[in-house]
């Protein structure tokens, strides 16, 4: 048993009862000889019937996809539908807010609420690294449909962008567009919902109709959109990818290359992990230290925060990078272990931030 | 797919990218790769004065392969403004034997949406080229021509004219030995017909062709019953009817038609066939190599709506 000042070290976590990443985090915890980590449900927090935080290391976790919660957070429907975003983040960050009003002094947050607020609203995030200096795509200013996000795209010269949903995630809503006067191409997660709306599917469409395309981009802009510029991507092993870094304690300590034959690589979505060996070989040792020192810049900006995921996009010319995402709950990578040399080399990203935030505690002037 | 990445290599030799890559070692053999990336304009070189540095830091004498890769977004810039580059380098190219017209991937551009142009006048300035690789159908335009240094021809499209597959058909290329056609949908601007084929599977003009690739078709079961009366078959040792929608009905025409059993290979992948064709088509062929994996369906379960596509159809 790991003990400080006596007493066994408890997590608290909250989350959802029945994902999957709290049984991965409960898994580290107990593999590093602790108890069972102690759970406040999403559902209480949200309907204000969560008991009070006890003191300790207290993990926020994602409320994922449990159809009570995703309700409570916003508002009743199908859970696959697109949209909802703006709601959504109100009541997240109410809910986080609440939970920093009650918990005491004794709390340490391994992820501090107000970085997450900023990871969850993209708008946000983007101007926030762009301000430390972090290489993003150039975004647009704010857009507040079809027809202003193509005047927009007309004035800035581009013809082709990401459109995001400002509070998405896992790709939800993500359009990548690209517009040659009425000739567009579309390519997202959201179909038509038979009763009106978008919902998520698993499998991307396509739209080249422009009245398809304005519909979509009309139905999302209610909730907030980030617009960014196309990077193109670069490509390995015959499809394009780019790269999920988790960064632990300021250094990136996990990596996976996402590929994919669509320009959006989620995982769900028909990406699948490439090999990270043949990313290597493809940038180089200089130019792969300098891809991680980017992703340590990203996570830099979220000092609160243990860990980040942060999205990485290799430009097709494998000269820049790009920080595409800043993910508050990135480190969902069944089966990844750390890189070679590093710090969580041979553990999962669970453990990997179990030690690290034990290690935290022990040090002496610790958060 | 090949346009999701960069070529490493091009006709057997490794890709080097001028301003990015290494230079090569004096004497070493490579295939020189020219391009720009996206970028908001003015704050990207333009593909042009990449190039004009490309000529002026090279011994140009000595560049015998040529990548050109992406020249700016498709909708701005047609690949005439490469072709007009090409033309005017002609004395400064007096070795040029192989060049690949697009290495865009579907990142940078689909391949839809690379704007290509009238390529006639480039097979007329470069006689000596012995390859010539193009991507992408759209504004695609050649007319017929001859050149007896031609031993490859590939053309990748989602959608090539049919009046550019009759040129070729019409084209005296007798020591071409690698013809790819990526032949594309009709929603892409891809119509061929049996009649367009003709002139390539007479093969009258074709005498030393070996390798045919008749791919990516939206009817690719009608380019196989085409392909089973065709007179060049007998003299080739590769064919490729590969990622476009083959179905058993094609499978059956070519079991159907002449023997194919003296191809070395034969590649049929991206294919809808059943598992009974695919059995059949093993019985019927050996000892000849049958590409059968990467089948679609192993991709994308066929169902009502997506039910059969091209490899590369957007």
């Amino acid at each position: 048993m790991v003990r400080r000042g006596g007493r066994v070290t408890t997590f608290t976590v909250v989350g959802s009862p029945g994902d999957r990443r709290l049984a991965g985090f409960a898994d580290a915890c107990r593999a590093e000889g602790l108890p069972s980590p102690r759970l406040v449900p999403w559902a209480s927090l949200l309907s204000g019937t969560a008991a009070p935080c006890p003191a300790g290391l207290l993990r926020v976790e994602s409320p994922g996809g449990d159809p009570g919660v995703d309700a409570l957070l916003r508002g009743p429907g199908d859970p696959a539908r697109v949209g909802g975003g703006a709601r959504w983040y109100a009541a997240f960050t109410a809910a986080l807010n609440r939970l920093r009003a009650a918990a005491g002094p004794g709390t340490t947050w391994l992820s501090d609420p107000g970085d997450i607020a900023v990871m969850f609203d993209k708008r946000r995030c983007h101007t926030r690294l762009r301000a430390a200096g972090v290489p993003v795509p150039a975004a647009l200013g704010p857009v507040t449909g079809y027809a202003s996000l193509r005047a927009a795209m007309s004035d800035a010269g581009w013809g082709r962008v990401f459109v995001k949903p400002a509070h998405g995630s896992s790709g939800s809503g993500v359009v990548a567009l690209a517009a040659d006067g009425a000739r567009v191409r579309a390519v997202t997660s959201a179909v038509p919902a038979p009763g009106g709306g978008y919902v998520n599917s698993l499998r991307a469409a396509v739209y080249e109709r422009e009245d398809e395309v304005a519909a979509l981009v009309d139905a999302l802009a209610p909730d907030g959109l980030h617009v960014e510029r196309w990077v193109p991507k670069a490509g390995i092993e015959g499809r394009t990818f780019d790269l999920r870094v988790v960064v632990i304690g300021g250094t990136p300590t996990h990596a996976v290359a996402r590929t994919s034959t669509i320009p959006i690589t989620n995982l769900h979505m028909g990406g699948r992990r490439g090999s990270l060996a043949a990313v290597r070989d493809k940038l180089g040792a200089v130019r792969w230290e300098q891809a991680l020192d980017v992703c340590a810049r990203a996570a830099a900006c979220f000092p609160g925060s243990l860990m980040v995921g942060v999205d990485l996009l290799v430009d097709a010319g494998l000269r820049q990078f790009f920080v595409g995402e800043v993910n508050a709950f990135g480190d969902l990578l069944p089966g990844l272990t750390g890189l070679p040399g590093g710090p969580a080399e041979g553990l999962d990203t669970y453990t990997a931030q179990v030690r690290a935030a034990l290690a935290r505690e022990a040090a002496p002037c610790g958060t | 797919m090949d346009v999701d990445e960069h070529l490493d290599r091009y006709a057997g030799l490794p890709v080097v990218e001028f301003g990015f890559d290494d230079a090569p070692a004096p004497g070493e053999r490579v295939a020189w790769k020219v391009r720009t990336d996206y970028g908001p304009p003015g704050e990207v070189e333009e593909f042009v004065e990449v190039f004009d540095r490309f000529l002026a830091a090279v011994d140009t004498t000595e560049v015998t392969h040529l990548v050109f890769g992406y020249w700016g977004p498709g909708y701005e810039v047609s690949s005439a403004v490469p072709r007009q580059l090409l033309l005017e380098a002609v004395p400064r190219l007096p070795n040029l034997k192989a060049l690949f017209f697009g290495d865009i991937t579907r990142e940078e551009d689909e391949i839809s949406w690379i704007q290509q142009c009238d390529i006639t006048p480039l097979v007329h300035a470069y006689p000596g080229l012995e390859r010539l690789d193009v991507r992408g159908g759209m504004g695609l335009e050649l007319s017929a021509f001859s050149s007896t240094a031609l031993k490859v021809l590939r053309v990748e499209t989602a959608g090539l004219g049919a009046a550019v597959i009759r040129a070729i058909g019409a084209s005296d290329l007798p020591n071409l030995r690698t013809l790819d056609l990526w032949l594309g949908t009709q929603e892409r601007g891809g119509n061929v017909t049996a009649a367009d084929l003709a002139g390539i599977l007479s093969g009258e003009r074709l005498p030393a062709l070996t390798r045919l690739g008749l791919m990516n078709s939206d009817v690719q079961d009608e380019v196989c019953a085409a392909v089973a009366i065709a007179p060049v078959v007998a003299r080739l040792s590769e064919l490729a009817l590969s990622m476009g929608a083959l179905t058993d009905d094609g499978a059956e025409a070519l079991l159907s038609g002449q023997p194919f059993t003296h191809l070395v290979e034969l590649d049929l992948r991206h294919h809808f066939l059943t598992a009974p064709m695919v059995a059949r088509l093993r019985a019927a062929l050996s000892p000849v190599k049958l590409l059968l994996i990467d089948t679609a369906q192993d991709n994308h379960p066929a169902d009502g709506e997506y039910a059969w596509y091209v490899a590369v159809g957007e």
